[in-house]
């Protein structure tokens, strides 16, 4: 066992764990946030994509370990202390950017990532941040309309919301 | 606090925010593997590294002497404790009359293995660690056999044979039509044309692998699982498990990430998994890793056709004759013959007037993953191959493709119309969805923008699918129970299932309909074999069956309250009126609340089933036109426009429809252009098993889509007026794109040479082809 400290969603963890333990594993197993899904376990699908100090990663190929004494941030903070929904939250409900909601939490933290370095990201932005992110469903169309959407509400002037 | 604006803001015809979303945005779904039960042991399975094998010894005792092992079983172990093996009743003769053969499928093989990822044995350890530490230490002995992988070569003599019933490998074989009058059309036609088609194999992938948990209450058998079929499942359970009746079993399904048609029935690993919770007593729960999915999750499609069409001088067609071989894999089930040899035939001529028809098909076994349902299910197979005969006999008379087409129509007048395959349209207007599409695609401008194509290199097609599909999966009665509970909330509980496809929310919105509440009232319970049983939700019969059902128990729900409310205010139920969540006596300020009323009744509720039947199968139907550019350095295929016309009779849930409609055309492009199961030919091996190997649509893919619902043309045959929708994008869409890329390559040179591409349209098959290099492959 190896002692691991870090914060998840903002929240200090401190926590014994195998040294080969995933982050996805110590996410959805200990912490239980299963919000972060495993779709492929190879790194491939994006399902699993966490922030790791406001970079997008996929956490069904790192360890635990490497986010030693830093910040992860899942699906489940993304709402803000009130319970209040972050934009790209709104916006993919209200441009129907999920179907069966699997790949959802990746696709949200990808495109967080995104924002969090790009305010108004370029359609083309938007792409090359997703371009890790498979969804079955919905074919795309309106994800990509959702976090362009969400780029408008949270700009300082509150976009045309 | 005004109700009737809340209806007008959310009943159908509106579009609302999905009562799914805001738990799934949240990450807070309850997928099966977000639950895990207090002292859960996990279970492994091994599975065949060889495509055709004796199994000569399996030997568990290495994993069962494991610390942190609870349990190792092979295939015979499985039989010593009385499971059974899995039934293939399969409704269709052999060539030779006897019935149809298969090999028979044991959860764990017993001494044969027939594909790569078979499941060998299993192992059942208290940690995912333990259980893999025991895989290690199974011993399996193996005798390879010669693989074949593809439908031709299992059929040709000398072939490796996969069941004794079936020398040939022929597990079932269809001749539909009339082959002498098929051959006297083709005598007396003005032209002919003849297409060797390649439907390849596709892996449904939905992001969600399946997981199955199994646990016992008291002498229950409780299985959580992600499926599309609960009820299913748990008959595949009892059939399969000894001494278990259907009141000892309940099914649950939390949320689903995709089916596609893939979690129809039972899986082999549901079995093994249920029988370890049911011997081990303990909870068991079972994950699917990605490359199991590929392996042992069932494919779809994998349909090679020989299909010709005799016309008139004038373009009419006279007849179609059609030789296919479903390759269904290492074993044959119903699902993976009634596809290829039933369903897809009932839409063989699609949305054309054609009168002669004469099919011979066959469903062959060889030694790859079983074939089941993938999205559509036949019908993208026969849509294929009739839009694809339809341009090339307009390539080959020089008639616009469009205009072909439209001379080929049925005619409104025509309905109800019976085509050769026996099957009753009740209503469609297509020439009216063609025109519609044709001007939305901006048909006649296309010279102009093939012109400005040309300026930037890039060689544009224009491809067109106009056709309709076949919905209801045969099952065409469903019920519907509604409960009002003093809470304030309407439950609505069925037996079809959600998997991502937003049936709640369109349940909700006809609910809002009849009860007049707001949206936040409704509750769809779902997926639970204790509360709902029936077929489950497959080949887009969900809304209009299931939907009917919840229409007809809403109102029926209504009138019994009236009742109800009469009682409550001393008044008759005829002068009783309801609006809005309220009864009033006519004429006067008395009147009670629905859920008041409900608190008042001596259960606490007021509840009522209903029950609809729909009278046939509902006929979506489209009009898709896509162009692309190809580039001819490199063979890239960029779709550059995409335009559809949909009827899909009453629209529930518009932004849901579109979102169904555009989703399932990427499925569609999908396979047009990136998706194949890839098998090695000499060793059977799977070799596109995983996601870097096969290729889905990701989302630098084309997304500006045009779509549009005809909404004027309801079905007749159910109380909706409503028709299928789940499958229509996909059946579209693959024979639009190719048409289009084959227009392009026509057109720069190869005229109709063009026509001998096979999907997927990758960038080496399409450079290949713009230098004369097609990849030959063998016919039935």
């Amino acid at each position: 066992m190896t002692s691991l400290r870090l914060q998840v969603n903002g929240q200090p963890v401190v926590t014994d764990i195998q040294p080969n333990t995933l982050l996805l594993d110590l996410l959805r197993g200990p912490l239980g946030l299963t919000g972060t899904h495993c779709g492929c376990d190879t790194g491939q699908c994006g399902a699993c994509t966490v922030l790791l100090d406001d970079m997008a990663v996929k956490s069904c190929t790192l360890l635990a370990l490497q986010a030693q004494d830093r910040h992860v941030a899942t699906v489940e903070g993304l709402a803000d202390a009130t319970g209040k929904r972050h934009p790209l939250q709104e916006a993919f409900m209200a441009c129907h950017g999920l179907q069966c909601g699997f790949c959802t939490p990746g696709i949200l933290m990808a495109a967080c990532g995104l924002l969090k370095s790009v305010a108004q990201p370029s359609e083309a932005q938007i792409v090359d941040a997703l371009e890790g992110n498979l969804c079955r469903c919905t074919g795309y169309v309106n994800i990509v309309t959702a976090v362009q959407q969400a780029a408008l509400a949270m700009a300082p002037s509150g976009g045309s919301r | 606090m005004n109700a009737p604006l809340e209806v007008g803001r959310f009943g159908s015809g509106k579009t609302v925010r999905r009562i799914e979303d805001p738990t799934l945005v949240a990450g807070k779904g309850q997928f099966t593997d977000d639950l895990n039960r207090l002292g859960q042991a996990h279970l492994i399975v091994l599975r065949s590294p060889h495509a055709h094998a004796r199994i000569a010894a399996v030997d568990v005792s290495g994993a069962r002497a494991l610390p942190g092992v609870l349990a190792a079983y092979s295939g015979a172990d499985l039989v010593a404790a009385g499971v059974k093996p899995i039934a293939a009743a399969i409704p269709f003769p052999r060539p030779d009359g006897s019935p149809a053969a298969s090999a028979q499928r044991h959860a764990l093989a017993l001494d044969r293995v027939r594909y790569v990822g078979e499941a060998v044995a299993a192992v059942v350890g208290v940690s995912r660690d333990a259980a893999l530490a025991g895989i290690d230490a199974v011993r399996v002995e193996y005798e390879e056999l010669p693989a074949v992988v593809d439908a031709v070569s299992a059929m040709a003599p000398g072939a490796p044979v996969l069941c004794d019933a079936a020398p040939d490998n022929i597990a079932a074989e269809m001749r539909h039509g009339d082959a002498a009058a098929t051959d006297a059309a083709f005598a007396r036609a003005a032209h002919r044309v003849a297409l060797d088609l390649v439907n390849q194999r596709i892996a449904p992938s939905p992001i969600e692998p399946r997981v199955v948990l199994a646990e016992m209450e008291g002498d229950r058998l409780i299985v959580t699982l992600s499926s599309q079929m609960p009820t299913s499942v748990r008959d595949g359970l009892v059939a399969t498990l000894a001494q278990l009746t259907p009141a000892q079993v309940r099914v649950r399904v939390g949320d689903v990430g995709g089916g596609f048609g893939m979690k129809t029935g039972i899986y082999p690993e549901d079995i093994v998994v249920a029988h370890a919770a049911r011997s081990l007593r303990r909870p068991v729960k079972w994950c699917a890793q990605r490359l199991e999915e590929f392996s042992a999750s069932v494919h779809g499609r994998d349909v090679l056709s020989h299909a010709e069409m005799a016309l008139a001088a004038n373009g009419q067609v006279l007849a179609l004759r059609v030789r296919s071989a479903a390759n269904v894999g290492g074993y044959a089930t119903a699902t993976g013959v009634l596809i290829p040899l039933l369903v897809g035939p009932w839409v063989t001529t699609s949305i054309y007037d054609i009168p002669i028809i004469s099919l011979h098909l066959t469903a062959v076994m060889s030694n790859v993953t079983p074939v089941g349902a993938y999205r559509g299910a036949g019908r993208p197979e026969a849509i294929y191959i009739v839009e694809r005969l339809f341009d090339a006999a307009a390539r080959k008379m020089g008639v616009d493709p469009s205009e072909l087409r439209r001379r080929n129509m049925i005619k409104p007048a025509q309905m109800p119309y019976t085509n050769p395959m026996a099957q009753v349209y009740d209503c469609g207007e297509f020439e009216k969805i063609l025109d519609k599409g044709l001007a939305l695609a901006n048909w006649r401008g296309f010279a102009s923008r093939r012109a400005q194509s040309k300026l930037r290199g890039k060689l544009r097609g224009r491809g067109i699918a106009t056709f309709l599909e076949w919905t209801g999966g045969n099952t065409l009665v469903e019920n519907a129970s509604v409960k009002v509970l003093p809470e304030g909330i309407i439950e609505l509980t069925s037996a079809t299932q959600a998997m991502g496809q937003g049936i709640a929310t369109s349940y909700a919105q006809l609910a809002v309909d009849v009860f007049g509440v707001g949206i936040d009232c409704i509750r769809v319970l779902q997926g639970d074999t204790d509360r709902a049983n029936g077929f489950g939700s497959a080949g887009s019969r969900s809304l209009f069956t299931g939907g009917g059902a919840v229409h007809v128990a809403s109102q029926r729900t209504v009138e019994h309250a009236k009742q109800l409310a009469g009682e409550a205010l001393e008044a008759a139920a005829s002068d009783i009126e309801y609006r809005a969540g309220r009864f009033n006596v006519v004429g006067t300020d008395l009147g009670i609340g629905l859920f008041e009323l409900a608190a008042k009744q001596s259960a606490a509720q007021i509840s009522m089933d209903g029950t609809a039947r729909a009278g046939g199968p509902s006929w979506p139907n489209a009009c898709h036109i896509c162009e692309v550019e190809v580039d001819p350095d490199t063979g890239q295929v960029d779709v550059v426009g995409y335009a559809s016309v949909n009827d899909i009779g009453r629209v529930i849930s518009p932004q849901i429809v579109r979102g169904q409609v555009e989703g399932g055309a990427v499925q569609g492009i999908g396979q047009a252009l990136c998706e194949q199961v890839v098998y090695d030919k000499e060793s059977g091996q799977l070799l596109s098993a995983s996601f870097m190997d096969y290729a889905l649509p990701r989302v630098d893919g084309y997304r500006g889509f045009k779509t549009e619902f005809d909404t004027s043309i309801p079905c007749r045959t159910n109380v909706l007026g409503a028709k299928g929708v789940g499958e229509l994008g996909t059946i579209g869409a693959t024979p639009a794109v190719v048409n289009a890329v084959i227009d392009a390559l026509a057109e720069a040179g190869l005229g109709r040479a063009a026509e001998k591409l096979q999907m997927p349209l990758t960038p080496m098959v399409v450079w290949r082809a713009l230098n004369g290099e097609f990849d030959s492959v063998r016919m039935p």
